[in-house]
């Protein structure tokens, strides 16, 4: 049976490329061992946590400059998705940390380590999209990571709203997963293959029926809609976020979306790429669907939606949960040039993005510990209550506006310029009405922090030192990279070129 | 140390005082008194690394022309922006210049500034202007110079105004900083041409773009007039003339400050730009900027003879000295200019902290005595604080014996080269450049003249007021700085020989950068000299300048340079040597008269200065009115703004608004008519449009039902409207 | 030799008759004294007639969930079973850490109690549970 043999080998070999990802199952059966046997230490498990996913990113780092399939082509290294694993690691970490100083998990619970051990357990499925590269394994990971998020979702149980948004999570995921399997399925039946590879080559070889093949692409991309929220993929969105508790909020909006940005610009690379590439970076998409405008179209319904919608919200989650509705709008800007510059825009975007929406997070939570309330109105005055607190969040929220000297400009100067570099001013003039738009959800609150309510600022909000510094920790790269960001450009550049076999 | 190391630890002096800065701005409430010793204890740490650095610099590597880096800050497609920092001679030195007086400095407000309510702040300010000027220090690009060149601009409005509860400090504020824009003006149009003709802002890939012989916009006149601008942006920061008139109203921020920024470092960063960026400058350029020091060395050494504030005298005779060193740069002297930067940054900072020291005894003397009318900073008030305030009067008067240029000192050593050089330059030129030596020795005579006049109406004979006899010598904590500082106004520091700087290891290690110009548009005497043209006359020169030469040769890229059979590295070396001892006769001679002179009206009253001063009447209030420069900017330039606003303002009111007016008239007609349509159209049309953003927002906001059965039904409904318009339309 | 439909004749015989003697053996060795409990049908301990709109206890399905987790997964050990001669020590050592893994899991529905067949703690409804959720803008 050569046959086999040579699956054995695959398989040993992979192993050896799958060290990150065995970093992190390790890590969640150590966690949920210790979190039995140890059950009076409250954050020994997040501990646990955090040390795998340090020992995760380490194996990760060693992973540069690889490029390989394994697991008989089921899964791709490459250096996009190092980089997009690096975000979805960074960013599991800093919610565990987040998860600390959180009063709300606290409260009354006592099985905080099961917390940490999904989070493990999330990571590892975000992990396992970012290399999917077959539509099963797309379907598992995606499952992986959803089912875990179900959990963390409605982990504050006795809140009734966090059950209500879990239980509506389950339900809207399982419809889209459904929706998915539909459109895996008649592309299986399509092109006889799970594989995007063979699909790949089938499709080269071949030609498909229109009707069908755009059914079943924008079936699959209803399945990655979910997860990064595009319209109209998204209703989910705000009820889960205003919901469940703040870190979870914080972490869907950035880890989850990371993973399904991901998968989605792999699927479209691996599976529509034509060999006869242009030299410019352009994608030649084969088949006789125009998948530009099909994104494009999600893209300006993802944005305008989120932020007309935004401008009317009170609740500070709810806000931020638009907010980041319009954001996956930006990024499916640039993912509908599909280009090598598109996709670095979008690992660039990233980045920025999950510095400062994670730090807004972080900053609602705070003031919500105080307050106990996530209301804008309760931001009055805030500017004075404690200023260090109201100087990060300032930050923070003109970088989400994309307005200088701040990351998030960098940001969306570079998704504007991929989107023009393609031609499509429209789309770039779109988005830029859009920013204009948010400017007003996002200094409302800047508005309220400094100019309104001003007497009740003896009242001061006191923090403990280290929640500061962590905020802090955000801020300032928030700026610096608003200045200095050539670094994050070239390690994106280094990163844009999806890896496609040979 | 390695380069990396150099540049590591570069960058951690430039940082340092920054933290001073954080740590006393956001914690200084809270630390009170402890801030000054924090500041003082990390600029001590910085000069020390200052140190570190210059030696590996000077010693190690003195032949490596600059340790540098460079990274790319911005790159937008074809836009690419590269900055980074170095290290040459020159910023090595500055290095330790800026460190050691700031660091001085900090010490001496620990005492100097302990009464005031805002103390943390002013340590704090003090952090982010060396902060600042060590960015212009170790900048090797123009757009980190130019950043950190308005930074120091920020700062120094916040120390010159730092008692902004007085008005007049709130203006001299306003004055430098509104002064130093219009410089700044020029140093950005300069920039500006220079990047968008070379397509880079480092120093170097400049004048390799120079020196290839890309001219902006193809002409040499655009390169000099680029040089000009950054000029301009120098004249500014150093105070030259016609835009000197910010320093000595900037003496009413706090006394250390003036010692910090309008003695050593802020208005030394001019001259340190023009030495930085001397390769780029045409003979035109070059002229014009030799022009600019001569008139301001003379006319503020005229103006500072008759002024009775303390540091008003001071800061003229900054204003002065400054001139010379721009003199003598324009006039090609790159070392002796940089050489007198350094000297005078000593000697004049101790001016400045005896200053300072003189009216904080004044000022504890008045408090003593219940005074608050007296001027303190009045030198008629003063007198006899020899007796009464030993150790200022000895660092003082031996500073003064610097400043003017008398031997033993350092301010001999540089000054007698600088005014060698002119000399050699008007022998090379000819013809109405003679006026520049002449107005040069002029003025250093004047520099004796009224710096004697200063000390002796101030410390010599009785005193003039109660308070002056009532004065008390300060702590040691102001006294150590002022002896720091006067000791390292010794020759034995810069040359071996206390009549000749040229033996000194400055002259060995500031060398004169090839000019990048081409070499029909630079002086022929600052070309390289080749080896067919060696003079036999410096054969005749002494061994030990023959042996310094050679280093000179050693450290200069240029490969006709590498000719062995002469010692000079062109003309105006050669000549300005020849000079030499005419120029340290005349000076000696010059300095002596001046002073013998000044001992005979204020010491010995053998001439009556009152009678001095009716017979020149007319000369005496010219000068005690500065020119009337206030006033003449006051006439022109203000009275010219605000007459032209009012101008376009009546413009505006008669005529602009008579034929608005008129067209009212007519269109008024038409906009009755159109007013209806207006309303009910146009306008319904505006808000149509803002408010349907806010409607549509909120009937989508109604989307969100919060019931998951409708979420599902829009999601299948969204999902067909996808497909149907899709599967038509692509 | 017998073909491969022999083999599954032969299988089917001794399927049969391995439940055949069982069920014959059970006879003539047990007890019999029926009551009318023991002859219904049994149906997990519900009572198998009569209405079905009933709460059926929530513990059955933990323990059934549990039981049909661990039962799918060790479905993988058939596959695993024939090509174990060929694949030698990697197949060993990979099944080592699947059953692990299962251990593991098994371990911690034990330590966390989920196999206690505990008595339910009796919940008495408030008002605001009766309350539809809050509609949501």
């Amino acid at each position: 049976m050569m046959d086999l043999n040579y699956i054995t080998e695959d398989l040993i070999k992979s192993v050896g490329q799958f060290l990150p990802e065995t970093a992190l199952i390790i890590t969640f059966l150590v966690a949920m061992m210790a979190d039995i046997l140890f059950k009076r230490s409250k954050h020994l498990t997040g501990y646990i946590a955090m040390a795998g996913l340090v020992i995760a990113g380490f194996l990760l780092y060693h992973q540069t400059g690889v490029n390989f399939k394994g697991f008989a082509n089921m899964l791709v290294i490459d250096a996009f998705g190092q980089f997009m694993k690096y975000i979805v690691l960074l960013s599991s970490l800093i919610i565990i940390i987040f998860s600390f100083y959180s009063d709300e998990l606290h409260a009354a619970h006592s099985r905080l380590g099961e917390y940490y051990t999904l989070i493990i357990g999330m990571t590892f499925g975000m992990m396992l999209l970012v290399g999917s590269s077959n539509l099963i394994m797309i379907y598992l990971a995606i499952e992986t990571m959803s089912i875990s998020s179900y959990i963390l979702a409605g982990y504050t149980k006795e809140v009734k709203r966090a059950s209500e948004a879990s239980l509506k999570y389950v339900i809207f995921g399982a419809v889209s997963s459904g929706i998915m399997v539909y459109g895996i399925s008649i592309m299986f039946g399509l092109t006889g293959s799970l594989n995007l590879f063979d699909i790949n080559q089938y499709l080269a070889s071949h030609q498909v029926d229109h009707l069908p093949l755009l059914i079943s692409g924008l079936l699959i991309v209803a399945g990655f809609g979910y997860k990064i929220s595009a319209v109209p993929f998204h209703f989910w969105t705000p009820d889960v976020y205003e919901g469940a508790p703040i870190t979870i909020t914080a972490y869907l909006s950035v880890a989850s979306k990371a993973a399904g940005f991901a998968v989605m610009l792999r699927f479209f690379k691996t599976t529509f790429f034509g060999a006869d590439q242009l030299l410019d970076g352009t994608w030649h998409l084969l088949g006789s669907i125009n998948w530009h405008y099909v994104v494009a179209a999600l893209a300006i319904l993802t944005m305008t939606l989120g932020n007309l919608v935004a401008l009317w919200q009170s609740n500070m989650k709810r806000m931020l949960a638009y907010s980041s509705i319009a954001h996956a709008g930006y990024l499916l800007m640039a993912v509908s040039v599909m280009n090598d510059g598109g996709v670095s825009a979008v690992l660039i975007y990233f980045f920025f993005y999950m510095l400062m929406n994670l730090g807004a997070f972080f900053v609602v939570q705070l003031v919500s510990n105080k307050l106990h309330t996530e209301d804008i109105e309760a931001y009055s005055g805030l500017g004075y209550r404690s200023p260090l607190i109201g100087v990060a969040l300032t930050i923070f929220l003109i970088s989400l506006t994309g307005l200088p000297p701040t990351a998030g400009f960098i940001g969306k100067l570079y998704v504007f310029t991929s989107v023009i570099d393609a031609g499509y001013y429209w789309l770039a003039v779109v988005g830029v009405l859009n920013s204009v738009v948010s400017l007003y959800y996002y200094v409302k609150v800047i508005r309220n922090m400094y100019l309104r309510d001003i007497e009740s600022k003896e009242d001061k909000l006191v923090f403990s030192p280290s929640a500061i510094v962590i905020v802090f920790v955000l801020a300032v790269p928030t700026l610096i990279f608003g200045m200095y960001f050539t670094p994050i450009v070239e390690w994106a550049n280094f990163s844009m070129n999806i890896f496609i076999g040979n | 140390m390695t380069h990396d190391a150099v540049l590591l630890l570069s960058i951690i002096i430039l940082l340092t005082p920054l933290l001073s800065f954080l740590i006393n701005v956001f914690f200084g409430g809270k630390l009170g008194k402890i801030s000054g010793i924090i500041g003082t204890s990390i600029l001590g740490i910085d000069f020390v690394m200052a140190i570190v650095v210059a030696f590996t610099k000077l010693v190690t590597y003195p032949d490596i022309h600059t340790i540098q880096t460079r990274f790319e800050w911005i790159s937008l497609g074809p836009i690419k922006v590269v900055i980074g920092y170095g290290i040459d001679n020159i910023a090595a030195m500055m290095l330790i210049v800026v460190t050691l007086i700031s660091f001085l400095v900090h010490l001496f407000s620990t005492e100097y500034m302990s009464d005031d309510r805002r103390y943390p702040k002013f340590y704090a300010y003090l952090g982010l202007f060396t902060f600042s000027m060590l960015g212009i220090v170790i900048a090797n690009n123009f757009l980190l110079m130019y950043m950190f060149w308005e930074l120091v601009g920020i700062s120094s409005y916040l120390l010159i105004g730092f008692w902004y509860e007085k008005n007049s400090a709130s203006n001299a504020g306003k004055k430098a900083f509104i002064t130093n824009r219009i410089g700044d003006l020029g140093f950005f149009t300069g920039i500006m041409i220079l990047y968008m003709t070379y397509g880079t802002f480092m120093f170097d890939e400049v004048f390799a773009g120079i020196s290839s012989g890309v001219m902006p916009f193809n002409s040499p006149t655009f390169l000099t007039l680029a040089g000009i601008g950054i000029f301009l942006g120098a004249m500014g920061k150093s105070a030259q003339w016609p835009l000197h008139v910010w320093l000595p109203d900037a003496m009413e921020g706090p006394t250390p400050v003036s010692a910090l920024i309008h003695a050593a470092t802020m208005v030394a960063a001019g001259v340190y730009l023009v030495a930085k960026v001397f390769a780029m400058f045409t003979a035109d350029a070059l002229t014009f900027i030799a022009a600019i020091g001569t008139i301001t060395a003379f006319v503020s050494a005229t103006i500072a003879i008759t002024q009775v504030d303390f540091k008003k005298v001071l800061a003229y005779s900054t204003v002065s000295q400054l001139g010379f060193m721009i003199m003598s740069l324009g006039v090609g002297g790159y070392t002796n200019g940089f050489f007198h930067l350094v000297t005078h940054a000593w000697f004049k900072a101790a001016l400045f902290l005896a200053a300072g020291s003189v009216i904080h005894a004044m000022h504890h003397a008045m408090h003593h005595m219940h005074d608050h009318h007296t001027d303190p900073q009045d030198i008629n008030n003063m007198g006899g604080l020899r007796k009464t305030m030993p150790w200022t009067y000895r660092t003082f008067l031996f500073v003064t014996l610097a400043l003017s240029g008398v031997p033993l000192t350092s301010g001999f050593l540089s000054k007698d080269g600088l005014l060698a050089g002119t000399l050699a330059y008007a022998n090379l030129t000819g013809g109405w450049h003679w006026i520049i030596p002449v107005m040069g020795f002029a003025a250093a005579g004047m520099t004796a003249f009224y710096m004697f006049r200063l000390t002796i109406v101030a410390f010599h004979g009785e005193p003039k007021t109660k308070i002056a006899s009532h004065t008390h010598e300060n702590k040691s904590v102001i006294l150590i700085p002022l002896i720091v500082l006067s000791v390292l106004s010794l020759w034995f520091f810069y040359s071996p020989t206390p009549i000749d700087g040229s033996k000194g290891w400055v002259h060995r290690l500031v060398v004169q950068p090839a000019s990048a110009v081409p070499a029909a548009y630079q002086w022929s005497f600052l070309l390289p000299e080749h080896a067919g043209e060696a003079s036999p006359a410096m054969h005749a020169e002494g061994e030990g300048h023959e042996a310094a030469a050679t280093e000179e040769l050693h450290h200069e890229a240029q490969p006709a340079a590498h000719a062995t059979t002469h010692a000079y590295l062109n003309k105006f070396q050669e000549e300005s040597h020849h000079f030499h001892y005419i120029a340290m006769f005349l000076s000696v001679l010059i300095a002596g008269g001046a002073i013998g002179l000044a001992f005979m009206i204020y010491q010995y009253k053998v001439i009556s200065a009152d009678k001095l001063e009716a017979r020149l009447k007319f000369l005496h209030t010219f000068s005690l009115n500065k020119w009337y420069f206030d006033e003449l900017y006051q006439a022109t330039v203000i009275a010219g703004t605000v007459a032209l606003s009012k101008m376009l303002s009546w413009f505006d009111t008669y005529i602009v608004d008579g034929l608005v007016n008129l067209s009212a008239y007519i269109t008024r007609g038409f906009s009755f008519i159109t007013g209806l349509f207006d309303n009910h159209v146009i306008d319904g049309a505006v808000n149509l449009i803002a408010n349907t953003t806010g409607f549509v927002g909120a009937r989508l906001r109604k989307v969100q039902t919060g019931h998951i059965q409708t979420y599902l039904v829009f999601v299948l409904v969204g999902l067909l409207v996808l497909l149907y318009y899709f599967s038509i339309n692509f | 030799m017998v073909t491969e439909f022999g083999i599954i004749l032969l299988y089917f015989i001794l399927g049969f008759l391995f439940v055949g003697i069982a069920l014959v053996m059970a006879a003539l060795i047990r007890p019999s004294h029926p009551n009318p409990i023991k002859n219904s049908t049994y149906e997990c301990g519900e009572i198998p007639i009569g209405e079905p709109w009933i709460r059926f206890n929530v513990r059955f399905y933990v323990i059934a969930l549990v039981f049909l987790l661990f039962d799918v997964e060790v479905v993988f050990l058939l596959p695993w079973a024939i090509v174990f001669k060929q694949l030698g020590w990697f197949a060993f050592i990979e099944m080592i850490i699947f059953v692990v893994i299962l251990l593991v899991g098994l371990a911690y529905v034990w330590g966390k109690g989920d196999l206690d067949w505990e008595k339910p703690k009796p919940y008495i409804a408030k008002l605001e549970d009766l309350v539809l959720g809050k509609k949501k803008q």
